[in-house]
């Protein structure tokens, strides 16, 4: 195609846009809430899946002790755990220690009546593993030490954050489905009006032998544009959102400060991704009109 | 040029609106397709330019055979003819200049080339000076010239009036049908469809009577109009060579 009919036909595209502002604004709008949900589904998962690694790969586990258990008792036990292979190092976490912790939540008054035999805490050994691959079996050797309540199961919380991502993957799925349907079908209406405005043009067009790519292209670049729009605005709303939210998250739950994904590594990638799905999306909802529309011939054209 | 060979066309209803015709016209011919609402006229026209396919027979126009021609090469065959509507059919919110350019622009035709080509009709059809109106400032007839300069713009080998004078008064009709004479004279071949019988006297020329979807009579009447009595068509041919 030459630069100058290039240059025509983006330029009609774009005229398109302004003409037809409404039903522009409304597919913009619609689009943009999708692909902000796509995007926070895509983003949870992605964080959801570096936690769960992030977890995988610590080798330490927390190993509570009966809370009636005494000083002397616990430092047996200990030595106890270190007799087991694949335990490569065994610090002993006292429950003095332990309800220091809770001193500032639990306040002055409450912390002061928690010591002695008072304290509710049992004493606590942190133990790190050699090999990962051993890991249920030294668990299950820890848990059958006479003394040992519990033992942090990190599998545990890997088995719910799988099943967290895997509810926000269906969940953002058919969410992600339902509104693309709907966009498709905003989009494609809005494509059809605009088509409809400009009858006259397209029954000249063809009857002074336009080819049907020249009258398409108008309009899919009028459906491509606004699918960019609302890439790069739902990109800018996830972008801006994403380092509040993971905060929030982080003082929360003090492992999701380290354990997400920072901005840095993912702005450039919702930016791309997003953009380049609601230009792929806007294609194909002005591909989809317009070629229903372009079998019509003359009067058809024209409502006749 | 054009070559129909004992065509039908039947529509999916069941109306058969023309029924096993032949005709030929020649390159440069001038010829008048008459008949009564219903007779075939547009169905005849529409086969021309491929709105409609033939149920039977065989269609050749200006080198292409429309009985077997791919979609794709459908708008080639339609750069080889211009049309003028009744209605003008004309974009309101263009002006003449655009209206005109328009059709060369849906073809991707330089700008350079463009506003050279619709200089030069815009003379052709004596529109000088009402470049920037818009269609709703000009009068029936003039409506009619920007249709015909949009349908000449292209430099087709045939144009296809249909019902030009329909929409407009008896002294402009004259006008417009004095245009395509002088078009014809300059090789354009000019099919005019029409019901009014009172041009078709008036010009003259080959006359096609379509009735009930057959050609009831293919008369040559004697030409009465020359426009070299009025115009000098030549000069514009060398303005557009300049």
């Amino acid at each position: 195609m030459k630069f100058t009919s290039s240059r025509y036909l983006v330029k009609e595209g774009l005229k398109n846009i302004w003409n037809n502002r409404m039903m522009s604004l409304a597919s913009v709008v619609v689009l943009v809430s999708c692909l902000v949900i796509t995007g926070a589904a895509v983003l949870i998962s992605a964080n959801v899946n570096n936690l769960i690694s992030t977890i995988g790969d610590d080798n330490q586990i927390n190993v509570y002790l009966d809370y009636q258990m005494s000083d002397i008792e616990a430092i047996r036990l200990g030595t106890e755990i270190k007799t087991i292979p694949n335990v490569d190092e065994c610090k002993f976490f006292s429950k003095d220690e332990g309800i220091k912790e809770f001193k500032d939540k639990i306040g002055n008054d409450l912390y002061q009546s928690m010591q002695g035999d008072d304290n509710p805490l049992g004493h606590v050994y942190k133990v790190r593993l050699k090999d990962l691959s051993e890991y249920s079996s030294t668990i299950d050797e820890i848990k059958k030490i006479d003394g040992v309540v519990s033992v942090s199961d990190r599998a545990a919380i890997a088995r719910t954050l799988t099943k967290l991502n895997y509810f926000v993957a269906i969940a953002g799925f058919w969410v992600v489905l339902i509104l693309g349907i709907v966009t498709l079908f905003i989009i494609s209406n809005t494509i059809k009006m605009t088509m409809y405005s400009r009858r006259f043009e397209i029954s000249i067009m063809k009857s002074v032998g336009a080819t049907n790519t020249f009258v398409r292209i108008p309009f899919i670049i009028e459906a491509m544009s606004i699918g960019l729009l609302a890439g790069l605005l739902s990109s800018a709303a996830l972008i801006g959102i994403y380092d509040p939210v993971r905060e929030s998250a982080g003082s929360m739950l003090s492992m999701l400060a380290t354990a997400t994904i920072p901005l840095s590594d993912v702005w450039l990638r919702i930016l791309l991704a997003l953009s380049g799905a609601g230009i792929l999306i806007g294609a194909l909802g002005g591909f989809i009109s317009i070629t229903k529309y372009l079998r019509k011939e003359g009067g058809e054209i024209l409502g006749w | 040029m054009i070559h129909l060979e004992n065509v039908s066309k039947v529509y999916p209803n069941g109306t058969e609106a023309l029924k096993n015709i032949s005709l030929d016209i020649e390159q440069g011919e001038f010829v008048f397709i008459v008949g009564p609402s219903g007779a075939g006229k547009s169905t005849f026209l529409k086969l021309l330019i491929h709105e409609e396919t033939a149920t039977f027979g065989k269609i050749r126009v200006n080198g292409y055979d429309l009985t077997n021609i791919k979609q794709r090469k459908v708008p080639y065959l339609r750069r080889t003819m211009g049309i003028v509507f009744q209605d003008f059919r004309l974009i309101e919110k263009m002006n003449v200049y655009d209206n005109i350019a328009f059709a060369m622009r849906a073809i991707g035709a330089h700008e350079r080339d463009i506003k050279k080509r619709v200089r030069f009709v815009i003379d052709m059809v004596g529109l000088n000076g009402k470049e920037k109106c818009r269609p709703n400032e000009l009068s029936g007839g003039e409506q009619q010239r920007v249709s015909l300069a949009r349908a000449l713009v292209n430099n087709p080998e045939m144009l296809i009036a249909d019902e030009p004078t329909g929409n407009i008064d008896p002294k402009m009709s004259f006008d417009i049908m004095k245009k395509l004479v002088e078009i014809n004279n300059r090789g354009t071949t000019i099919i005019v469809v029409t019901h009014e019988h009172e041009l078709v006297k008036e010009f003259g020329g080959r006359v096609v009577i379509i009735k009930g979807g057959e050609i009831e009579l293919d008369k040559k009447l004697p030409t009465k109009y020359h426009p070299s009595d009025e115009t000098d068509v030549s000069e514009e041919d060398s303005e557009e060579a300049e």
